[in-house]
Formats: C-alpha cells, structure tokens, sequence
C-alpha cells in the first residue's frame, strides 16, 4: 500500500529519484530492515525526532534536487546530544543553500546512528535481456577498489541467494576474520529474496542501491538506500 | 512445432539452382544425401527439373503440403517469397540469405518485415544470415556435407565458422558423437532458448553445446536453461561483450553490472557450463559425450614423465581439483610393479615399469589400480608418440580398462613424433578424449567434476 502510495507521488511529481526516506518506507514496507529514518521539517522538530529515536543520531539534508549530500555538507553523524543536533542543523542548512542555492529543502532526516558492521553492497539493475539483476557484494573499499560482487537474474530462487554470499572473493571476512564477529549470513539471505520479490512485483523501479547494509553477528540493517525510477 | 524444422515429411527449397557451384544447387544435394525421405520441392521460375526432381515457379504451385521451407534467394527478394509461403500456410522457413539486420538499418527493415509476417502468419523462422540445419535426417547447409553421425551432441551457433568449418571437420573427422549442428544467424525468430527446449526434451541428445554472441532473450533463457541444464549439460560460448545496458545506469550498481558479468552471473544460476573458446565447444562436449559424470573433484594423475605429473599437478590445483593420496590398498597393488626403491604416489609414475613391462602391461596395472580406488573420481592419462604407445593402440587397451569402471578419463598427449601423435589422435582419440594441451585437458576434467559435484548437490 505504502509502496503505491510513494511511487505514485514521485511519479506523480515527476521525479525519477526517490529521497532516503522514501526509499527505505518503500524497502521496509517490502519487509527489508532499514534504519528507522524520518524527516524533520525545521529544527524543533529534529530535536524531538532526536529525542525519540535516540542519540547519537545522523541528520541527512533532505532535497530531491541535492543529489550528492556529502558534497554538499548536508550529512552529519555522530550527534551525541541536543546542543548537538542544534549545531548540525544550523550547519547543514547554511551549507547546503550555499552549495546549491536554487535547491528546494523539506527540511532533514533524523535516523539513528547505526552500530558498525561489516558493510555490504545490495543493488539491482535492469539489463536490456535479461531483466531485473541483483547485486551483492562486500562494500566500502572493497566495492570501489575490487569490485568484489557477484550478480543473479531475478527471480533468486533461495539457493541462488546464498550461492551469491558464497562467490564473493572477500568471503572470509564474513566469517569473523581476525576477531571481527562473524556475519549472519541467513539474515543476508533473506534480504535478497526480499529484494528480489520486491523487484518483481514492481516493475517500474529501474535501479537500486543498497549502500552500505550494515552486517552483524544477528540481523542486517540498510542504512543508506537509494531507488531510481524508470 | 520445432519438428517442422528437425523431421519435416516435405520441404521446399526456394532458390534451388541447377548450378552445382551456387547455394541453391548444394542444398537440395545434401537434402537428397541426407536420409530424408519426404518430398523435396525445388521452386524456381526458370526451371523444369534439377537434380532429377520436378522445380515449381513458385512455393504455391506445390500440390501438396510443405512442412518446411528453405530460402536461398537474395534479401530483396524474400519479404515476397514470406508472402508466398503464408499464402501456401507453409509454418516453417529457415531463411539463409545474407543482408538483413547484420549489415546495416536498410537490412534491418527487410528483416522486420520478414518478423511482421512470420507473426501474422504464425511462421517459425530460423535465420536470416544462418545455414540452418546440419543433421542425418535432413541437411539444410550450403556447404556440402553427408553421413552425419547419429550420435548424442547438439551444437547451436551463430556463426559460419561452426555451421560450415566445424561442421565438416567433425562429420569427415569423425571427432565428435554430433547429432545435429543448428546455425541461427541473426535469430529473428527461433533462438537459443527455442532450441535448448525442444533438445531439453529430445531423448537422442545427452549435450547441448551453444556458440552465442549475446542471449536474445535472457528472461526466457534462465528458466529454460535451469530445467535443461538440470537434466543434460549444457556447455555455453558467449562472444561479443555490450555495455548498452550499464552506461546509462544512474546507480552504483549501474556503474559495475557490465553484460559480459550478467551472462556469466546467468550461467551460475542456471548451471550452465561456461567455456571460453571455439575449441572447447567440440572437445569439452566430447568429454560430456563419452565421458561418465563423476560423483567428486579427486584426480589421479598416470604418467610417463615425472615433470609432466608436477605441472598437471599444479594445473588440477588451478581448475579446482584436488590430487589426493591413493589408498593403501591400491599403492600395494602399484608396489608389485614398481621398483622396490620408488614408492608408488599420485601422479603415478610409469617411467621405470615401461621399460621392465611395456606399455600394455604397465596400463593393465598402473591405470586400472586409481580407477579401483574409491577415493579416485577420475584420471588424467599423459601418452606420448612414441614406438612403444602404438601396441596400445592396436590392443584398444586404454579403451578396454576404461570402459570397466564407470570413471572418467582424459588423455593429454604433448610430445612425441607427428606419425604416432595422428594415429593417436585418430584412433584412441576416436573413443576417449585427447588433448594435445596439459591445460585444456585438465581444464575440460574440471567442467565435467563441477557438472557432476552440482548434480550431486541437487538430488
């Protein structure tokens, strides 16, 4: 239903990329666990939104026109308190009208500042044969210097999921490699056939990133996430 | 539907020539040297009679019914003939002509013109720019062949090196079990994914071996291949590498799915083989065509010289499998022919009992004890060309030890003097698989242990 509802309004706007909130209430509504990320329309309401979720927390500028938030100051992470959250707010504001003056800003996400894990990369593709691809992959450097990822055609049947965790060359490092807790690779599974029963069922997303998912001894988190429409 | 092409009861060849230079005039040859035994129509407006057989003006002056038809008249020429053919409710064309979608825009036109009226007409088409079908019941080729085996190997191409060059290399050779070799061309119609059907579910072929330059329609193509390739291998050559697909792409993922890692990610999933050179497309279907599937990845090596063990030793490790030791059992078995300072390890050394026994003797012992050993899955025999190999030929003996204990074996043969290395080519090489590279043997062993440890996995 959520999902209807938020690609019917980009499309409905016009706009073929999704914002960070829309995108992870779309993949959470498909049953993917992301970080719970809501947006702030001014500075007290980042504050109470701090509040409730609790700190530390990240806040994200949110605009559809700023594509690269980092370039543009819009991110800060680690916000421990209230003076805090203050500050970044003030801060990202100012950056970013300076960085793209003519953007439009709804204001800021507020998501919580998520426990570090072995960071994977999940994405999806549409080749012009061969449909919907996903994507898995180690990310961090491991994505931009090696590349070490791996691709199915969708649907994955469930062998097909754990094949993909398999082939990656990095795969020690998901198995608690010098004192670094082993990954939950089942809950990684169960993301990509989530994922790819997503991607069935709705044909008019073009592209997905999931980057980076954060792995753990338990569960697996999204943190970042990024959908492109056709 | 796809029979109309493979066991057609008439076909048509449009195009038919009395010149036995020109294509018209060598197809209708090798369909009459084929053992088809249906009606043969030649249609050509200037003629009366070719190759002893009564030419029709045109596919609708047929009396009777024509299940197939073969069309080898320039592009221009075959939107109309199309036409012709829906009218006479013709269901099958095989379309051989150059000049369509491969040359340019203006070809691209005529050739969807042909697709507009195959679909309003419900006519298959194979081709254009292809030379159909080479095979024992009917042979659609313009290059002149006959006596096809009947054996158990399918090779699908888009290419005339393999629908013409190969084709008469493994027919005249005899190199390879082939039972039928389909030259798609452009695939306007009929793909791979039709024809990995029909020969999924055809009982007389056991290995399906494609040369493709891009999967037409990949969607389709990772079902079929998954059902095929779960009940017969299926060996895949992918030529030509398109980045369409990620250039535009906005997202990280975009930025590093390239064509050539989606077609390699399908084989995977698919379990289709992947092979990487025209040569492997007959020589790893020879291994699957007589080799049994093993159940593991444990090798022996037997052979003649000591280094040639130690670099297909490190070869085995590179492709994935793994050398163990030899059971107990099988080194005291060894130890009866092995000199009393030289202890009997895998790769099995031969040198020293060739010169006490001879070759035939050294064999019945040396290749027949890994073979017994349960904790062997397969063997690499390295032969060389030389005086004292030939007694083997003659006695069949690697063929006889071979055929007693349901494990595949592959022979590599590197040295020796050109007559010898022919005769066995020729000879062994007609039975077994020979190589005349340490890596591609060991490399085309290795497809066949991954084929077989994934058919484990599945049951």
């Amino acid at each position: 239903m959520i999902i209807n509802q938020i690609l019917g309004q980009a499309r409905e706007e016009s706009r073929l990329v999704l914002t960070e909130i829309e995108a992870k209430q779309v993949l959470g509504a498909a049953g993917i666990n992301c970080t719970d990320t809501r947006l702030a329309a001014d500075k007290a309401e980042a504050l109470t939104l701090s509040e409730q979720i609790g700190y530390p927390v990240v806040l994200k500028v949110s605009s559809v026109d700023i594509t690269h938030k980092s370039d543009a100051g819009g991110v800060k992470v680690n916000l421990a308190d209230r003076a805090a959250v203050e500050k970044a707010y003030d801060e990202i504001m100012a950056s970013c009208r300076r960085a793209v003056p003519a953007a439009v800003i709804e204001g800021v996400s507020v998501q919580p500042m998520a426990r570090p894990g072995i960071e994977i990369i999940m994405g999806m593709i549409k080749d012009p044969s061969f449909g919907p691809v996903l994507m898995f992959g180690l990310g961090g450097i491991f994505v931009e210097v090696l590349q070490d990822v791996t691709f199915r055609i969708v649907p994955l049947q469930p062998g097909d999921a754990a094949a993909m965790i398999d082939e990656i060359k990095g795969k020690k490092l998901l198995e608690g490699f010098r004192g670094q807790e082993p990954v939950d690779t089942s809950s990684l599974v169960d993301m990509l056939l989530k994922l790819s029963a997503f991607v069935e069922k709705n044909p008019t997303i073009k592209e997905i990133d999931m980057n980076p998912v954060f792995a753990y001894r338990e569960g697996a988190l999204v943190v970042d996430a990024r959908i492109i429409l056709e | 539907m796809m029979d109309l092409f493979f066991k057609p009861r008439s076909v048509a060849v449009i195009g038919a020539s009395r010149n036995p230079k020109k294509d018209g005039n060598i197809i209708l040859q090798n369909i009459i040297d084929s053992d088809f035994s249906g009606d043969i129509y030649p249609v050509n407006p200037s003629a009366e009679e070719i190759l002893g057989l009564k030419v029709y003006p045109n596919v609708k002056d047929i009396p009777g019914e024509v299940d197939l038809v073969v069309l080898i008249i320039p592009a221009r020429f075959c939107v109309q003939a199309m036409e012709d053919c829906a009218a006479k409710g013709v269901k099958a064309v095989i379309i051989e002509a150059m000049g369509f979608a491969e040359v340019g825009p203006e070809g691209k036109a005529l050739q969807d013109q042909i697709v507009k009226i195959a679909r309003r007409s419900g006519i298959r088409v194979m081709g254009p720019n292809c030379t159909g079908i080479v095979s024992r019941d009917i042979t659609t080729s313009f290059f002149p062949i006959k006596d096809v085996p009947r054996g158990d190997v399918v090779l699908i191409g888009q290419s005339g090196l393999l629908a013409a060059g190969m084709a008469s290399d493994i027919v005249v050779n005899r190199t390879l079990n082939i039972n039928k070799i389909c030259s798609i061309g452009n695939k306007c119609d009929v793909n791979e994914n039709d024809l990995l059907e029909y020969f999924g579910n055809d009982p007389d072929t056991a290995v399906i071996s494609l040369y493709l330059e891009g999967v037409a329609d990949g969607s389709r193509f990772v079902p079929i291949a998954r059902e095929v390739a779960a009940k017969k291998p299926v060996l895949l050559l992918n030529g030509g590498r398109t980045e369409a697909g990620a250039q535009a792409a906005m997202s990280h993922t975009g930025s590093i799915a390239s064509n050539q890692r989606i077609v390699e990610a399908a084989l995977r999933q698919t379990g289709c083989i992947k092979i990487d050179d025209f040569t492997e497309i007959k020589d790893i279907a020879k291994v699957f065509s007589t080799q049994p599937v093993p159940g593991g990845n444990r090798v022996a090596i037997v052979t003649a010289a000591g280094s040639v063990g130690v670099v297909v030793s490190d070869l085995c490790a590179e492709h994935g499998l793994e050398m163990p030791r030899l059971s107990s059992p099988i080194v005291e078995s060894l130890r009866e022919v092995f000199p009393p300072n030289m202890e009997p390890a895998n790769p099995i050394d031969l040198w020293y009992t060739i010169e006490q026994l001879g070759l035939v003797k050294t064999l019945e012992v040396t290749l027949a004890a890994p073979l017994q050993d349960p904790g062997i899955d397969a063997v690499v025999l390295i032969l060389a060309g030389f005086d004292y190999t030939i007694p083997v030929l003659e006695q069949r003996t690697v063929q006889k030890i071979t055929a007693k204990y349901g494990k595949p074996v592959i022979i590599c043969m590197i040295v020796g003097y050109n007559d010898y290395k022919n005769r066995i080519m020729e000879e062994l090489g007609q039975d077994l698989p020979v190589f005349t590279s340490l890596d591609s043997g060991v490399k085309a062993l290795s497809k066949l242990c991954a084929y077989g440890m994934r058919k484990r996995q599945q049951i």
